[in-house]
């Protein structure tokens, strides 16, 4: 067995993909796996992928013609996904993501291969593509803006998956006039907005955790003011903290003003 | 009745939420606007929760009244004018501002904007037409607008409001006249269904012009929705979705929402309700609701003269699936989308991949889970490729005690809630009910 192992963004796991097709080792010898999270077997040949932009973007261009566009974002959302790796009843989240554009350049018409959720391994990319969709469109709602003292806003989040580019598009579309930064505190990256601009992303390892705790002096209170809002829109006769809860999951709380003090 | 002068932007707020928190229609669904560049806002079609509030129900709209002073008095409504509570009303700026810095820190996804009647029902309109045409035109917002027609205001009045709106919608309040007859006199149905009937025709006629001129200016593009309070008045299961039926079929409306009642007024006329607000019930009616707009359902299907009010126990579809053995099992691989989406743990999503999925292999039980069908209702309906995953005699007592074993049946936030069901899960209030599905059997 040859096995693969690629970094776990969009460049590592495409250009794993390359290599392993380039390779001619022959499908059913291959595997791939994210680097990070791999215990070692004995008898396999490790390969370590070196990511390359360039393999990487004709892997991209190659989906995108022979599979479409739609399939191509899914594919994106899966790369972009969180492999728990918990539940060891998956396979790796590179070697599904393989397997699955396999399938689909062997079919005449790949459109709809993420249809095919009898294959194990095209359920398992639709089960992540959507995970990072679902996850995405809960922060479009529970991401919090504070503005700074000069006037930006600023947002921090802990997602699960890498979903900062869904929300940047998002909210540069919403907020074209604001300059705007926000920070994944989970993979230590941001989006920056320039008003009557476009977005860039960047490495956020060190960042000046200064700057962003100065508020400007408005902020606190429309703080108060949707606080206030928050509490008396509710009605007493129907509380219910458990479907509350289920309904936004605790881990987004810390990053809401309304709920960050609640448990 | 007291209004206090230069009350805080705080203290109005809290009291003008408060009062526009019975109104239970927060989605911000139903249009797709890009955002233009210049302005603030976009508008995404399946709508955006922003957070959820101690009750779980969710906020995605700053939901408010203008003011809550009302010259009319409504039994149910805590505004009515005979009340004694604090009395608040906005400006036209304090509602833009509140909405723009709300907006931009991501907190809602627009305004929903309704009223108690100041002075009279043309007056109240046009303070809200300019609180609009301010948001519109001077801020330049672009989010969503959810906006109260009120009834008894003139048309023209409405028409405007209606072209600065993503939605509006005017309250049936409750489900025949003659309870709106008897806690709402200022209110009749004529003046209830006449703006709904005149944003019904000019979304019409909008949409004929934007097939000529695309740069027409759209009008109510989001549609038109309604809500009815459950409970309040002696109406059955029945009539009320017949109400719906009526309302979707001839009045076009995207939404008719459902509201236990609450009595918040603490009225003798109306019924006080031990075990809080009928929540179950509610919860009833939206799952028919869903069957009507999505499934293909008729209210005469789900519930007849005879039978007025939804089974406690099971959820309308189940409930039918029961009482229709005959068409059932159906076979995944080959019955057609309408079919499926009769059958029990089968929704619109699961009914769609299948129906795709199929055409690529063969599905087994262990591909409907995996495709999102909850095998625990459907088990008992479906076989595939001819086989049923259990073996089990088709027998409506068997299968019901099957079914009723599964606790979602009723939903776990209302089994969790504060509220106390009138001991449902009683050893006698099932062995009445098992003698009721006895009876139908042999009927």
């Amino acid at each position: 067995m040859h096995i693969f192992l690629c970094e776990d963004s969009i460049d590592g796991i495409f250009t794993g993909i390359y290599d392993a097709w380039a390779s001619r080792y022959g499908h059913k010898n291959i595997k791939l796996c994210i680097n990070d999270t791999i215990t070692y077997e004995l008898f396999s040949e490790y390969i370590t992928v070196t990511p390359d932009s360039e393999k990487s973007k004709k892997v991209g261009r190659t989906i995108i013609a022979r599979l479409g566009m739609e399939v191509y974002q899914d594919i994106l959302q899966a790369v972009l996904a969180h492999d728990d790796k918990k539940k060891n009843e998956h396979p790796d989240k590179a070697d599904c993501i393989y397997r699955t554009l396999l399938y689909g350049f062997s079919l005449a018409d790949g459109h709809r291969i993420l249809q095919a959720l009898g294959n194990p391994y095209i359920a398992r990319v639709f089960e992540l593509s959507r995970s990072t969709g679902n996850e995405a469109h809960h922060l479009l709602g529970f991401l919090r803006f504070q503005e700074l003292e000069n006037g930006v806003l600023f947002s921090t989040i802990h997602p699960k998956n890498q979903v900062i580019s869904v929300l940047a598009e998002h909210f540069t579309d919403r907020l074209p006039q604001e300059h705007f930064m926000i920070y994944d505190a989970t993979h230590q990256i941001a989006a920056i907005h320039k008003a009557g601009s476009g977005y860039f992303l960047t490495d956020a390892s060190n960042l000046n955790p200064d700057v962003i705790t100065r508020l400007s002096p408005a902020e606190k209170e429309y703080q108060k003011l949707w606080c206030g809002f928050f509490d008396s829109i509710a009605i007493e006769a129907r509380k219910n903290p458990k479907l509350q809860s289920q309904n936004i999951p605790k881990r987004f709380w810390k990053d809401t003003v309304e709920l960050a003090s609640g448990k | 009745m007291n209004i206090t002068e230069n009350m805080s932007l705080m203290e109005k707020l809290t009291i003008l939420s408060d009062a526009a928190k019975y109104d239970v229609a927060c989605t911000s669904s139903g249009v797709d606007r890009k955002g233009n560049g210049r302005g603030m806002g976009n508008s995404v079609a399946p709508g955006i929760c922003h957070t959820f509030s101690a009750d779980g129900r969710c906020i995605s709209l700053l939901k408010i009244l203008f003011t809550n002073e009302c010259i009319f008095r409504c039994a149910y409504c805590q505004n009515n004018c005979n009340n004694d509570v604090p009395r608040a009303s906005f400006t036209p700026d304090e509602v833009c501002n509140l909405t723009m810095e709300f907006y931009r820190r991501n907190y809602i996804e627009g305004l929903f904007l309704s009223s108690g009647i100041l002075i009279s029902p043309n007056y109240t309109m046009e303070l809200i037409y300019q609180t609009l045409y301010q948001l519109r035109v001077c801020h330049h917002f672009n989010g969503y607008i959810h906006v109260k027609a009120i009834p008894g205001a003139d048309p023209v009045l409405i028409e405007k409001a209606g072209f600065l709106a993503d939605r509006m919608s005017v309250n049936l309040e409750l489900p025949t006249a003659d309870g709106l007859k008897a806690l709402a006199p200022n209110k009749s149905r004529k003046t209830i269904l006449k703006p709904m009937r005149l944003i019904q025709n000019g979304i019409m006629e909008n949409q004929n012009e934007l097939m000529v001129y695309h740069k027409t200016p759209k009008f109510v593009p989001a549609g038109q929705s309604t809500q009815m309070i459950i409970g309040a008045t002696p109406e059955n299961d029945y009539q009320i979705i017949k109400v719906a039926e009526g309302l979707y079929q001839n009045f076009q409306l995207k939404r008719v929402f459902y509201s236990a009642f609450v009595n918040v007024n603490h009225n003798s006329n109306l019924p006080t309700l031990p075990g809080g607000p009928p929540l179950l019930r509610e919860h009833r009616l939206y799952q028919a609701d869903w069957l009507l707009r999505f499934y293909g359902f008729s209210a005469g299907e789900l519930l007849s003269e005879d039978r007025p009010d939804f089974n406690i126990f099971l959820d309308p579809k189940c409930d039918w699936a029961l009482r229709h053995l005959e068409a059932f099992p159906v076979e995944i691989n080959r019955a057609d989308y309408n079919t499926l989406l009769r059958v029990p743990g089968i929704g619109v999503k699961s009914a769609n991949r299948i129906v795709k999925a199929r055409r690529h292999s063969r599905l087994d039980f262990s591909d409907l889970k995996k495709i999102g069908v909850v095998l625990k209702r459907a088990a008992y309906f479906i076989t595939c490729s001819g086989r049923m995953m259990y073996s089990i005699p088709q027998n409506e007592d068997y299968i019901c005690s099957c079914l009723m074993q599964d606790k979602t049946q009723i939903p776990k936030e209302i089994r969790d809630s504060s509220y106390k069901q009138i001991s449902f899960f009683d050893e006698d209030a099932l062995s009445d009910f098992k003698l009721t599905t006895n009876d139908l059997c042999v009927g």
